[in-house]
């Protein structure tokens, strides 16, 4: 029973299909049934279990053609997943580590020297990446919402995983700078606080985290042809 | 009826044949088969990406549930979804009010 034209038909689809587990269960899931109801249906008219089987397959599709089109969905569902992680965790991330800093160890002004304008402008900027990479990720969800009847699916696919990298990519070159701008100023701060250091290491994870998942949209969304 | 002329007016299809009820994938296959007589012959697996569309766009929900002693996917319009349908009803009577006065006969062109 292992190898009858549908079993075939379901092994092929899902070797082609990569997005959130879930999703891809259900997608098959719902094929399958569509198959055995569409088989049900030819039964009915009197075909043989084999015909009938054979005909269900062949209405739903050849299986590159159905692939593809699920797999633009799979990639957008994915994307539309990864920027809501993005829009959620970047500023909750950044709000948790500046209120460990203040907790922690206080404000700059109390390490004794004020450190250099260009230092200054770059903690600002690393300040803002985290806010404006989630506002970014928010207005493309609801765009994304808006357009999803009007533009390509794959198109609005290879947009979102676009996004989320970029977004993932900001707060990374933010996050780099900081640090780096600190070790040239005073290499001692980096290490001034245990907690701190700690911190700063679950922050590295989580950024690292959002981009393995912003990297897997731009798989998902490049797979489609 | 050719898939790649039905393609652009699968979304409006999908929406008309939800219209007032809650249907599973297959279900919805079948009514727009019946629905047209036969003519419509798209594969038949399309249906459930532009399913998923409808769905992102905010004019669909679906839910699993048991139907007939099985497990499945059932969608519904939204509110969003009834007028959006609204919205393809009429430009709908207007594209084909349009080219009916040109090519429906009785008219100049008509006789050329």
């Amino acid at each position: 029973m292992g190898t009858d034209v549908i079993d075939r038909y379901m092994t092929d689809l899902g070797s082609r299909l990569q997005g959130s587990k879930k999703q891809v269960r259900d997608l098959l899931t719902e094929t399958r049934d569509s198959l055995h109801d569409a088989t049900e249906a030819h039964l009915d008219r009197g075909l043989t279990e084999q015909e009938a089987k054979r005909r269900a397959v062949e209405e739903f599709g050849p299986v590159k053609e159905i692939a593809n089109e699920y797999q633009a969905e799979l990639a957008v569902a994915y994307g539309t997943r990864t920027l809501i992680w993005l829009a959620i965790v970047l500023p909750l991330m950044h709000m948790a580590w500046e209120y460990g800093r203040m907790l922690l160890v206080g404000p700059w002004q109390d390490f004794g020297t004020m450190p250099p304008a260009w230092y200054l402008f770059i903690a600002k900027a690393n300040d803002l990446t985290s806010g404006v990479a989630s506002g970014v990720a928010l207005v493309a969800l609801v765009l994304g919402r808006i357009l999803a009847r009007k533009y390509d699916t794959k198109l609005l696919a290879k947009l979102a995983a676009s996004i989320a990298i970029l977004a993932v990519g900001v707060v990374l070159l933010g996050n780099a700078a900081i640090i780096a701008a600190t070790a040239h100023v005073d290499a001692s701060r980096l290490m001034q606080s245990l907690p701190m250091s700690i911190a700063s290491l679950i922050t590295w994870t989580v950024i690292v985290r959002l981009g393995l998942l912003a990297r897997r949209c731009l798989s998902c969304a490049t797979i489609v042809a | 009826m050719k898939p790649d002329a039905l393609r652009g007016h699968l979304d409006a299809l999908l929406l008309a044949t939800l219209d007032g009820r809650q249907l599973h994938g297959y279900a919805i296959i079948e009514e727009l088969q019946q629905g047209s007589g036969g003519a419509l012959d798209l594969p038949t697996g399309t249906v459930y990406p532009a399913l998923r569309r409808l769905e992102r766009a905010g004019h669909v929900t679906s839910d699993w549930s048991t139907v007939g002693g099985r497990k499945r996917r059932t969608y519904k319009l939204t509110q969003a979804g009834q007028r959006a349908l609204l919205a393809e009803r009429s430009a709908w009577r207007e594209f084909t009010t349009v080219i009916d006065g040109v090519l429906g006969g009785g008219g100049k062109w008509a006789q050329t």
